[in-house]
């Protein structure tokens, strides 16, 4: 059993079997006291983990497999967590990794796009939009456009951009802590956040013309020449 | 400035939306920035729309709850890991 060697390795000083305490080192922590507060600490997480697991897997089936996953992980490497540094950031960092190494592999996705998709991607966009993205004053128009056509531009951009900004700003995670949970350089988060925003405010100004939220205006046009 | 018309450093100001508002900027920095959005109005728009994009993205794609079942499974999980921790280590005595 791969997960537990983490956690036996951890608590040598503990046995229980059957409810009943064999051996207890006065400074370890029980498996029961641990469980507590895992419990405590860590499950209140499970909503915010499950929409971030959906923002990966697209889907509510795999996200909540994802998130059971993760838990189980994070209990099992629950005492390598150092008390007051950053539970939230640790389980995001814990199922991000479960996403690649579980998710990826059986979609038999390639593990990172390729630098050449990445700046075929944000080439043809960035020739797309003006140097804003988002022609002026539409922003709030935009307040009108269903959830569903939010969530569903997030969930079309490419998933290294799309999580860099859910991250940032429903999570609202530092660029250092987004870092750290997508295992990247901070220039390459800031770089995604930059690109990632720009392609989901012109895909959001596409789905409100559509729906005839907002109008075509000259400076729109332009955007979208 | 409030006529309109862009000021010389409008372009780093512009460039540095992301990091004024994501609160990634030195203080230094920042009172420089607010300075600049006092007297440039087009520089203070551009600002408003990206602030206006990030709250829109937090309240439409925000947090969602999980199924109710979802918690019980992952209860009973946990669960079940700690019965096989306790086998293994009663093993090991």
């Amino acid at each position: 059993m791969l997960l537990l060697c983490p956690a036996r390795d951890a608590s040598p000083g503990y046995a229980v079997a059957s409810g009943h305490r064999l051996e207890v080192r006065a400074v370890e922590e029980t498996l029961e006291q641990r469980s507590e507060r895992f419990e405590r600490t860590a499950l209140p997480f499970l909503d915010q983990l499950y929409s971030a697991a959906l923002r990966l897997t697209r889907n509510p089936p795999d996200a909540e497999d994802l998130v059971q996953e993760t838990f189980v992980k994070a209990f099992a490497a629950f005492h390598q967590f150092e008390e007051g540094t950053n539970l939230k950031a640790w389980l995001y960092r814990i199922l991000t990794n479960t996403y690649i190494n579980i998710y990826r592999k059986k979609q038999r996705e390639p593990l990172q796009h390729t630098v050449d998709e990445i700046e075929d991607w944000s080439i043809a966009r960035a020739a797309e939009h003006t140097s804003g993205g988002l022609p002026s004053a539409e922003t709030q128009a935009l307040d009108h456009l269903p959830d569903s056509d939010v969530k569903d531009a997030l969930a079309a951009l490419p998933e290294d951009f799309r999580m860099a900004v859910y991250y940032a700003d429903v999570e609202g995670f530092s660029y250092k802590e987004i870092a750290d949970i997508m295992g990247t350089p901070i220039g390459t988060v800031m770089s995604r956040l930059h690109r990632g925003r720009k392609a989901l405010q012109k895909s959001l100004y596409t789905y409100a013309l559509e729906r005839g939220i907002v109008r075509a205006t000259p400076e729109a046009e332009g955007a979208q020449a | 400035m409030s006529c309109g018309t862009p000021h010389d450093d409008c372009a780093k100001v512009i460039e540095a939306v992301y990091l004024y508002l994501d609160g990634e900027m030195a203080d230094s920095d920042c009172v420089e920035v607010r300075a600049h959005l006092e007297d440039c109005s087009p520089c203070l728009r551009e600002y408003g729309l990206e602030e206006d994009f990030k709250r829109l993205l937090a309240r439409k794609c925000g947090c969602e709850e999980a199924p109710r079942e979802l918690k019980t499974r992952v209860l009973d999980r946990l669960r079940e890991v700690r019965l096989e921790i306790t086998k293994v280590e009663f093993r090991t005595d």
